[in-house]
Order: structure tokens, then sequence, then C-alpha cells
């Protein structure tokens, strides 16, 4: 198969630049071993959370860390970049309704209770900001077994907010319809849809609410139809409603993943899921085409043009850690960057505390394509974007959104500067 | 201070401790036993899980062998709930001694070992993983036992009997009188409360820390803490206990138990059985002993790594290998030995051994007290054993296909239900996850309380009406619990899972951003290991 | 190692992240499945091989969606039907199982007698009869005898004589007995590119016994069917699969489930089949396929099989759809029709199969095309069946386009 350019990885990343590449005109495919982690984690769109205290505006902090952490993915795309990438990206999903800016992190409501700071959240989300503190309500469905309502508002009423602000919240466990005692969050999805189901949540709840709460639900309000389902539930209640992420899998994530894939292909990229890739085929510092496992005893290739790794990086086994603690990118056997020595401390101790390894992954230079330990290109044509970059410790920052999409808006932006 | 009177004070609740306590509770002594911490934090919860058959010893250690075999008879008898009865072989790999197989065959039959030799065809049949290298292979009646739930079982029969048992008390000294021990003052590790408790007699059954106490009531005891480590890979790549047919050394055993395949072990001496690492060479070690046994090992997902001490005694002893000190076990008379009356100490030994070394103990402690009455462990079954029916893999995911559309399952690997979450929670009024884990294997699967940390500590909040500080502190200690024991062996699938958990915990749940000060605490100290 | 661990040992890739339970067609509609995950890799812990304590397993449909979007690499489907195996082992297969899983057989029997076995399966009140009888639903859709086989035709039909290349059409049960048109359509696509199309005597891949845990009938049809191919695929010549599930069973299923892995004969076939439009659509990469398409001035709903994703290829008949004119084409947005093979025949899991295709047939019913298309035949009947819209494969359609109706 043929194609101008190849993306490796269906995660945020992959999809972001996939979709930019193919609207930009160029022939994309998109090749997954499977979906990613859209899947698994809430589409707020992190930039930088921490830094390690907490950081108030993402814009004004960027520079500043890009300078202090010169292995960083920030260190390689300007703050601008940044901030064009999401722009674009925000106008590329417009039916999730992204509210927020760069300029200030909201803070909003885990699941456990902690506020956690994010630039950019769905609609559904803005409402559970926690800055100018308020009384929040959050509400338990009755077979939902990761969400716990009453654990969250105790909590949330300890924040200590920058503000001054104080959180007033509680929680009420409701006995929704139904038999079945262990319901997931698709099938709540589902059954917020039907119109008899919202009725009788909402008549059940109505009663018990008190004045100038704002009323936080688990994230799983409608997944085709949420927009109508979180403007009625609004509508009903008369007051501001919104969702809080819990444990994988995410509802609001998959309505993020059906948006891209639908842009996808309508913009004429091409989604192929399922092959494992094993390879490379190279000659004179580029890549020709990428080998794969097809289901068929055969290896299958991938010719193109150019190619973005935007495999995932411990998590996925794009990097891999065996057991005699070697270190490998298992595409291409890029150069790792950032892998303590075997015998030094990499994993520590403590669960919180620094994990030299955690960081270990691709380096890359200024137009994100991988490089070896004297900072030369490994590949022309090879761009490497998302979790698969060493450097940074997203889930620590609360910076993965943000990385996913702006690496992989300035990957493909290089590219189609590039082709035009 | 509170006061407490007994007969009998057991100090130790490992399976030493949990065996005396019944034995004596059974022989009708008012009994007290207590321990510092949980039942089964020390050795008893921190070992491989096999029901040796004595195989392992008949070559080099024979007293041993016999005992094992004649324990394994009557646990099988009394115990059938506790053990899942997966067989044993012995195999001649291709780095052992093939002489050593006719010694083995030849200390079986002097022991009474049952030993059978079977096709090796048969068994890369029955277990296609095995090194197809293999020459000879033995078939044995190990198997594979839970020690918490044996330790749990013992407990239930000693208090249906009348016994008391005190966990998280810890004895700060013996009351010695005249000669004597009359008892000890222990201190609520949670309340903080002492409390007097006035006894007969004193068994010190405190394992690798049997010194510690000994010297309590003046009484000099050696014990030889011997480290071994364990890695418990993510999925049974065996049905069978395997044995290296030789003499025992390092990672030559490998032990289905429940979900897991363990492999074990190590034998090095420690100075303090609480001051100890489990180091980057042992688990190296048990790596390469596993892929020879079952080529791929390496490849396959290592879920966790653990350490126990045993308790190993010998009058005397200077080698620094502890594995040359017998397996036996040791009852300590201390009137005889150390002129201090009514103390003994029991330790050494194995964990199958446990009944027996109770039915000693307590015989001497009738003796002393010039009492009889007769042992009759060995005859009772203990709780859920009654039926003798031997403990099946499949039995959770029955229970939970019975209560599919009545219940929730809350810790999905491991098949934990929430009402069965509930129940223990009640019973055992903890904010300790790991002290329910124990109970219930939470968190114990491949994604290790990924998924149900979080619930279970909102369920805990819940239920328990603590504060949510004190169950932030719960979650906070269980997500350090877990990560002190992947952490040895973190790589390939297993470190695919933490990268998860962490987006999980850190990035979604931002639990390092707790309020107040509990989230300041907990997985940043250096935890001992 | 043996398959069987190659796929049991895929269990420790699962990180639990539960991205095939949010895809599964059956645990999505039904609460009497608890999901891939769990009675994949989760429960797959605790078997030791000797029979599976959960019979919530059986409501597996095998569609193959939970391994296609796994992004760890863990065979979940392939762990379901090997329990689900080992459970019907022991238990036993219900003679419904065995008769619906004999498509060669029930084709043999039916074709001779088509006038009678079509008025005997569209007949209601015999249809429930069988129903009570034989647990098949009295709704559930049939194919049409057609009265004739492919094979009786591809007899007589000469091919192309001065070709420069030569393949061979693996054409399967449905065309032979069923759709023995759809068959010479393939055939003028393939001769329409200078294609010599070579149709070689072949029975049944044993697809259908192995879904219903039929393992060891299944392996010995496929041994056979492997040898109708293998020497053709030893000169070099592509197998090209008509049928998405029979030739995913060519190219990796029976070698995964059915612990062929290490099967040479079966091997070299795999590596040399293909589904019909990933060669079409290989051939337009290489410049070789004719794109003398007339306008085809017509809505097509094109809905993928679910068998069709686990060929790893993406959906080259919506590529090879791209390159006709004014056709235009909607793609389904749910992941599966719901029959899954012989799944939806069966009376206590129709109702599943129907709920599952309801966001489907409502599509197809909102969109209203002139065509449905889908590369399995189970999907097309079931499809059609349901909305009432003539169902058909993509290489109809290129057929069309290509103007050789005449």
């Amino acid at each position: 198969m043929s194609a101008d350019v190849v993306v490796l990885g269906a995660g945020l990343s992959g999809l972001t630049a996939a979709l930019r590449l193919a609207e930009g005109g160029l022939r994309t495919v998109l090749v997954a071993q499977g979906v990613g982690a859209t899947h698994l984690a809430p589409p707020t769109i992190d930039v930088l959370g921490y830094d390690p205290e907490l950081v108030e505006s993402p814009a004004q902090a960027l520079p500043a860390f890009a300078a202090a952490h010169a292995d960083h993915p920030y260190a390689r795309i300007s703050a601008e970049t940044v901030a064009a990438g999401i722009g674009w990206f925000r106008d590329k999903v417009p039916g999730l309704g992204y509210v927020g800016s760069l300029d200030e992190n909201l803070l909003v409501p885990t699941a456990v209770g902690a506020a956690k700071p994010t630039a950019i959240v769905p609609e559904a989300m803005a409402a559970g900001d926690l800055r100018s503190g308020g009384r929040f309500v959050f509400v338990g469905l009755r077979a939902f077994k990761s969400f716990y309502p009453a654990y969250l508002a105790e909590n949330l009423c300890r924040a200590k907010l920058s503000s001054g602000a104080t959180v007033e919240a509680r929680g009420i466990q409701l006995n929704d319809p139904g038999q079945e005692p262990d319901v997931t969050c698709m099938e709540y999805a589902r059954q917020f849809e039907r119109p008899e189901f919202r009725k009788a949540v909402t008549s059940e709840l109505l009663p018990q609410l008190q004045a100038e709460e704002k009323v936080g639900f688990p994230s799983v309000l409608g997944l085709d139809d949420h927009r109508a389902v979180w403007q009625e539930l609004q509508d009903v209640l008369q007051r501001p409603v919104f969702e809080v992420p819990s444990l994988p899998p995410s509802v609001p994530g998959i309505r993020l993943f059906r948006a891209l894939r639908k842009a996808l292909r309508s913009a004429g990229g091409r989604l192929v899921l399922g092959p494992v890739a094993v390879g490379a085929e190279t000659s004179n510092g580029t890549v020709d085409a990428l080998v794969v496992q097809a289901s068929a005893n055969r290896p299958t290739t991938y010719a193109a043009k150019w190619f973005v790794l935007a495999t995932g990086g411990f998590a996925t086994g794009a990097i891999d850690l065996d057991s005699f603690g070697e270190v490998r990118e298992t595409v291409l056997g890029l150069p790792v960057a950032g892998v303590p020595d075997v015998e030094a401390l990499r994993f520590s101790p403590g669960y919180f505390e620094d994990h030299p390894m955690a960081r270990a992954g691709l380096a890359v230079d200024e137009h994100l394509r991988p490089v070896d330990a004297d900072g030369n290109p490994a590949f022309g044509n090879v761009y490497a974007v998302g979790a698969v970059l060493g450097g940074a410790e997203p889930w620590r920052e609360h910076s993965g959104n943000g990385l996913a999409i702006a690496t992989g808006f300035a990957a493909a932006s290089e590219i189609l500067e590039g082709a035009s | 201070m509170t006061k407490l009177q007994t007969e009998v004070l057991v100090i130790g609740g490992g399976s030493t401790g949990l065996g005396v306590v019944r034995d004596a509770a059974m022989r009708g002594f008012a009994t007290v036993l207590v321990d510092r911490s949980d039942l089964a934090t020390g050795t008893t919860g921190r070992f491989h899980g096999l029901l040796h058959s004595g195989g392992r010893y008949v070559v080099k250690d024979p007293k041993a062998a016999e005992e094992c075999i004649h324990e394994n008879r009557i646990l099988r008898k009394i115990a059938a709930d506790v053990i899942e009865d997966t067989g044993g072989y012995f195999l001649t790999t291709p780095i052992d001694d093939p002489e050593f197989a006719d010694k083995f065959v030849e200390g079986c039959r002097a022991t009474d070992v049952p030993c059978e030799e079977v096709p090796v065809a048969e068994v890369l049949r029955k277990e296609p993983r095995l090194n197809p290298g293999i020459t000879r292979a033995f078939a044995v009646p190990d198997g594979s036992l839970d020690s918490w739930k044996m330790v749990w079982a013992c407990a239930r029969s000693a208090e249906a009997n009348g016994a008391r048992i005190l966990t998280y008390h810890e004895v700060l000294r013996m009351i010695v009188e005249g000669g004597a021990v009359k008892g000890a003052v222990v201190r609520d590790n949670r309340s903080g409360e002492e409390v007097q408790i006035d006894a007969d007699f004193v068994v010190n059954a405190s394992g690798a820390w049997a010194g510690k106490l000994a010297e309590m009531a003046g009484c000099e005891v050696t014990v030889f803490p011997g480290k071994g480590i364990m890695v418990a890979m993510n999925h049974r790549l065996v049905n069978t206990v395997v044995n290296r047919c030789s003499m025992p050394s390092d990672g030559d055993i490998i032990v289905p138990a429940r979900g897991v395949a363990v492999i074990g072990t190590t034998d090095v001496k420690v100075a303090d059985p609480d001051e100890w690492e489990i180091t980057r060479e042992e688990v190296q070690k048990m790596l390469s002993a596993g892929e020879n046994l079952v080529p791929g090992f390496r490849q396959a997902r290592a879920l966790r790594v653990w350490g126990g001490v045993r308790p190993l005694y010998q009058e005397k002893v200077d080698s620094a290998d502890t594995r040359d000190v017998t397996r036996a076990h040791a009852l300590l008379n201390h009137r005889t030995r150390d002129g201090v009356e009514r103390f003994v100490t029991i330790t050494g030994g194995k964990f199958c051994t446990l009944r027996l070394m109770a039915e000693e103990t307590m015989d001497a402690v009738c003796g002393e007290l010039g009492v009889q009455r007769p042992c009759r462990t060995a005859d009772e079954p203990l709780p859920d054993s009654e039926e003798k029916r031997y403990y099946w893999l499949g039995a959770r995911v029955q229970q939970r296909e019975e209560t599919l559309h009545q219940d929730q399952l809350i810790c999905e690997c491991e098949f934990v239900p929430r009402r069965g979450l509930e129940a223990a929670m009640l019973r055992r009024p903890t904010t300790n996850l790991d002290d329910i884990r124990r109970v219930l294997r939470l968190g114990m699967g491949p994604c290790q309380g990924g998924f149900c940390i979080y619930r279970a500590t909102g369920i805990l909040h819940q239920l328990q009406t603590i504060s949510s500080s004190v169950a932030n502190r719960s979650l906070l200690d269980f997500l350090q619990e877990r990560w002190k024991g992947v952490r040895p062996a973190l790589y390939g699938d297993q470190l695919r899972q933490v990268r998860l958990d962490e987006w999980i915990y850190q990035g979604v749940l931002n639990v390092g951003h707790l309020p107040a000060d509990e989230a300041q605490g907990s997985g940043r100290e250096e935890v001992k290991t | 190692m043996e398959t069987m661990e190659l796929v049991r040992g895929s269990l420790d890739h699962c990180v639990k992240c539960t991205i095939c339970e949010t895809f599964c067609p059956v645990s999505n509609v039904t609460p009497l499945f608890p999901g891939p995950k769990y009675v994949g890799p989760q429960a797959e812990r605790l078997r030791t091989g000797e029979g599976s304590p959960d019979a919530s397993l059986d409501y597996c449909s095998a569609c193959g969606i939970c391994t296609f979007v796994c992004p760890q690499g863990v065979k979940v489907a392939e762990i379901n039907a090997k329990a689900r195996a080992a459970m019907k082992a022991e238990h036993g297969v219900p003679l419904r199982d065995r008769l619906i899983a004999r498509t060669t057989l029930m084709g043999k029997l039916g074709t001779p007698v088509a006038p009678v076995a079509n008025w005997f399966f569209g007949n209601q009140p015999l249809r429930r009869l069988v129903e009570k009888t034989v647990k098949v639903h009295h709704e559930a859709p049939m194919p049409r005898y057609a009265g004739r086989t492919f094979q009786s035709w591809a007899r007589s039909h000469t091919p192309l004589q001065d070709a420069a290349h030569a393949v061979v059409l693996f054409h399967g049960c449905n065309i032979n007995y069923f759709e023995p048109k759809l068959g010479e359509m393939a055939v003028a696509v393939l001769e329409h590119n200078g294609l010599r199309v070579l149709i070689p005597p072949q029975e049944c891949c044993g697809l259908p016994l192995q879904s219903n845990g039929l393992f060891d009938d299944a392996r010995s049809y496929i041994r056979k069917l492997t040898q109708s191919f293998l020497p053709y695929a030893n000169r070099g010549y592509e197998v090209l699969a008509m049928s998405t599930s029979c030739g995913l069973m060519l190219k990796r299923e029976a070698r995964e489930m059915l612990d062929l892995q290490d099967d040479e004969d079966l091997k070299t076939v795999s590596a040399h089949t293909y589904d019909i439009c990933e060669f079409l659509l290989a051939l337009h990469d290489h410049g070789e396929l004719k794109t003398d398409f007339k306008p085809l001035p017509m809505t097509v709903t094109y809905h993928p099989p679910c068998q069709l994703m686990g060929h790893w290829m993406g959906k080259p008949a919506l590529d090879l759809f791209a390159l006709i004119p004014e056709l235009k084409v909607e793609e389904t947005d749910a992941e599966c029709c719901g029959m899954a093979g012989t799944y939806g025949l069966k009376a206590e899991k129709y109702d599943i199969a129907m709920a599952v295709g309801a966001p489907v047939f409502q599509q197809v019913k909102d969109v209203r095309p002139d065509l449905v298309a889908s590369d399995g035949e189970t999907c097309r009947w079931q499809i059609q069946k349901a909305t009432g819209v003539e169902s058909v494969h993509p290489v109809e359609v290129l057929y069309k386009a290509y103007g050789l109706g005449g």
C-alpha cells in the first residue's frame, strides 16, 4: 500500500497529526495496532498543570518551563505553535464545545475530590471549575461502581484555593431505575440518552437539590446525543450541570475519538487498525516503507514519503524495557534518550518519588525528527509525536493531551510545509 | 492499664502461632494470641505456597522429608479448602546431574514419600510450557496452599474454641517474676493503649523475631533470618508444582498459586528480619532459573516480587549459606535450657509442619503445667474444610457467574465482589486496605489495584464512616504497598500496567494533590521492604 | 511454543484498559454477556484447561472486534473461542450447532431440491417448528438456494487465455450454493482487469464448525481446503477470498484458533491469501487496476463486517468505491450487524443479534440507500432481512460500475 504519509498510532497525537495531514491534502493512512488512549482518559486539554507547583497560566509558564527543561518536548516547539495547534484542534471538534484558554488553568474536581488544573475542557465539564468556590452537589448512580460522591465531596470541601474561596460540596446517591447491579459507564451513557431515564433521574434528584448548587455527575451523560442530554439536564434541574471523569474507560474520551475518526474519514484519511509494525525498509537515511505483520502470513509494506511515529511510550510497549533491563524503541530501533544505567536508580522506592526511567523516550530535533546521541536525525523523513517523546512526565505535569495535540499538529505542519 | 487474664499467651500471628493457638484452645486452655501487626504479615504471608510432599528434602534432610509427608497427609484431611491438589513433578532439567534422580527415588522410598516416574512426553503434554530438554520426571503429592486462608481458618477455629486473637498488639516487655514468665505487657498499636496480659504460660511463636522476644525474658536464642525472594508471574505457566530434581538451590521451584505462578526462592542470611532488601541480582537469578524450567519465562509477565525471612534455628551455625541449616523445627524449653519457667520458644520449621509444631509445643506446655490434655488437631477439619473438597481455581469465577446479576465486581482481576468486600470490611474493622487484601486478594491481580483501589477506598469511606482524610491515607498507603512489590521486577508488560495506573491515579484522579497533609506523607518515605 | 500458549500467553499483555468492552457489540446490548475482558484475559487466568466455570462465555458472538481494537495485542476473541471449545467439549455441542455448522452439507442437500428447500425456509409455521425442535429462530434470515452450483458454472467457463497473471478464486460455500451469480461477477471483474481466474473445486473452510466449538472437525476441513489451494500458492498465485470470514480463516484464524501455527501448508496458503477487494486495491496501488468506471449515480451504504476488520487492512472496498464517479457512499457507524456468522440464527441469541444490529438497520433506514454493500454474506442476509434494502457484495458494485452487466 502506498500513501504520502503514514501515521503510526491511533491515540490523540496520531489522530491529530493524521487529521491535519489529510486536511492539508496529503494522502494519509493511519495505521495502529488498536485504539489508543482517547478511550481511557477524559479529553481535557491539559497543557501544563504543575511545575512542580500549581501552574495558574500555562501561556505564561510555558516559555520558562521550556527553558528550564531542555529535554522536554515543549523545548522543541514554540509556545505559539502550542497555542496554534490547540486552537486548530478546537475548531476541528466543534461538537465537544471546548471552553477555556491557555491564559488560565481551570481547576476541575476529580473523582477522588482533588482539584485538577487543566487549560481547556469540554463544555460539559466547565461548570465544575472550582476556582471561585461555590456550592456543589455530586450525584452517584445506583449501579455505577467507579464514582463515590460523598468521598469526593468531603475532600473537595477541604480544597485550599489560591483565591481564598471555599468549596461547599456534598454527595447524593441516587436509586435510579434498573435491576442490574453492575452497570458500566457505556451502558449508563446509553441510558441517559433515553428520555424516560432522564426523567426518572431528574425527578428523583430535583427535590433533593439546594439553592445555588451546581450538579456534578459521573461522566456518563450520553454518547452520541451527549450535548442534548447535558442541556436538557441543565434545563430541567435549572442549574449548571457538569461531568466528573473517573476510572477508564472514558465516555467523554470516546466522544472525542468518534469525532476525530469522523473528521479523518471526511478529510479522506484512511484508518487501518490491527497490524503490528515490525520494522521498516530504509535507504540512504530515509524510511521508504513501514513493514507490518498482516493478518495473513506475510509482511505488508506501507510505502510513503513521510512517517509519523505516534506509538506511545512505555504504556503501549512502543518503548520497551526488557527483563534484562535493556530499553529499545520497538518499531524502528531508534535511540532512546534518558535511560539511566542498568545499575543506577531507575525507579525509586517511594511511589511519588522521582523515577528517572519515567522520562526515557525519543529525543527529537526542532522539526520533531528523532535524533541520535549526536543530535542528528535518525531518518530525514520520520517524525515523532506524543507519549513516545522523552523528557516529559505528562501524568505528573498534567500536560498529556496538550503535548499530544501540540506535537501532532507541529509535526504535521512540518510535513505540510515540506510538501508544498 | 487494662488487664487481661489467660492461661496460655501465644506471641506471634504467623502460621506457627496460629497453629499453637488453635491447638491450645482445642485442648481447652483459655488462650490469647497477640501480634504487633495483622495476622500473617511476616514470613507466613511471604512464602511460595508450596504444600511440600517432602520430595525436596528426601536426599538432603530426610527427617524434614518425613515430617513433610506426614503433615501433608494430615493437612489434606483437615484443610482441603486451603489446598489445591495440583500434584508436583521433580524434573531432571538439562542443567541437573542426571545421577541425582536415582538418589531421589531411593530417598523417597526411605522416607515414605510417594513417587512415581512419569514418561517425559506425558509431562510435556500436560505442561506444554516446560523445557522439552527434560530427561526424567517424577510425580509426587506436592500441592499448592493458600497461607492466608490457612491462617484465617486456624484463627476461626481457635476463636470458636474460646481463644482471643489480638492483632496490632505489640509486646513491649515480658513480665518475669521469680524465675518464671507471668505474662506480657502489650500496646495496641492503633489506639496506643497498653494492656497487661497475665498468663500461666507464654509460648514464643514469633518466628524470625523469636530471638528478640526471648531476650525480653532474659533468654538468648539465636535465630538466623534466612531471606528468600519469590517472583509471581502473571498467570499460571504451569498447573502442576514443578521442582528441579537436584539438591535444593535457588529458583528451583515453580508453584501454581491461585491465578499466578510463583518461582522461588533464594536463601541468604540477613542480620535483622526487619532490615533487608531485594537486589537486582536476586531477581535476575530467579528469571534465569525460570527460563531453565519454562523457556520463554523472561518474556512472560512478572507481576510482583516479594521476600520473606525464614526463621532458621540451630544451636550452633557458622555458615553464611543458611540453606545448610536444617529445615526441622526447634522447641526450646526455657526452664531446662535457661532456667526460666513457664516459657517455651517454638521456631524453625516450615509452613507445612505448623500443626505438628503446635502439637509438640502444647504437649510440652501440658507437661510443664502437669496436665494431660490430648491433641485433637489432626482429626478435626478446619472451618470450610469439613467436606474435604480441595480448593478449585475456578471457584471464584463460578461464584461470580452465580451472582452476575446480583452483585458488583470491585476487583476485576481477582473476582472480588462488592458484598464480599463489604462483609470483610465489617468483619475486620480496619482502614488498612492491605489487611483486606490478605483476606480477599484485593488488588493482587495483573493491574495491582489499578482499578479497585479507588473503588475500595470509596466503599471503605462509605461503610466505615471514616473521614476522607483517613480514606485518603488508606488509598495512598495501598498505592505505595502495591508499588513496593512491582518495583523490583518492573519491565515489559507490567511496566505498561504501571504506566496506565500512573495515568489513572496521578493524571486523571490527581491523588498526588489531595487536600491537606496526608497526600504529602505517604509514598515519599523510604519504605522498608 | 504451541498455539494454545501463544494465544493464552497473550493475556499477559492485558492492562485491563477495557477498550475491548467499550467496543463489544454484545455486552453493549445485554447484561447476559459480561464482556470480552471478563471472559477473556480475566477469567482465563483462573482456568486450568479442564472446562470453564463461566457459562456466560457462550454469549460471545465471536465477532473478533475485541482483538482488533486491543492496543496491547491481547488475543481476546481467540482466548474466548478456545475456552468455549473446551467448555463444549465437556458439555457437548447441541444438534442445532452441529447442523448449522456444516455449510457444505447443507448446500449439497438443499441444492437439488432448491424450490422445496426455499419454500421450507420461507414458511413461517414450518420455521416455528424448526425453532421448537432445533432452536433456530423462525425470523432469522436464511439464504435462498440457487438451485445450481457455482462450481458447475466454473467447469463450463473458459478462463482468459492470454493473461499475464493468474489468480485463484476462493468462492466459498455461499457463492457455490446461494449466490453463484456473484461468483460470475467476480470472475468478470477480474477478467476485465486481464486476469486469468482459476476456480479449483473447494469445500467449506471449517469456520462455522470452529465458531461452534467443533475444533477437530474444523481442523480437518481447513486442512482439506488448504490442499485445494496449495499447488497454486506454491506457484505464487494469489488466492482471492470472496467471503471475509472464510478468507480470514485461511489467513490467520485457523492457525491461531486450531493450533495450526506450525502447519507449513497452511502457512504457505495463508501467505498468498487476499480478500478480493484488498487484492483489487493493491492492483490499483500498482497502477494496474482498470479505472474505466462509468458514473454510478446512486447511494450505497457500506457496512464493513467485523471479520473484515480482523484482516487488519482497513476497508479496501471504500477506497475502491472512491474511484467510481457519482457514487455516493455512506459508511455505517455501528460496528456490527449482529449476525456474526451463525450467532443470529440461534433462537436464544436472535434478540441479542437484532439489538446489536439495530443501529445499523436504523442508519440504513434513515439514509434509504439504493443498495447496501457488505463483504460478508451473513451480514448481507441480516441487513437485507432487517431493512428490506438489497444488500450486495462490493464486487457487485464494481461490476455495475465497469458496465459488465451489459
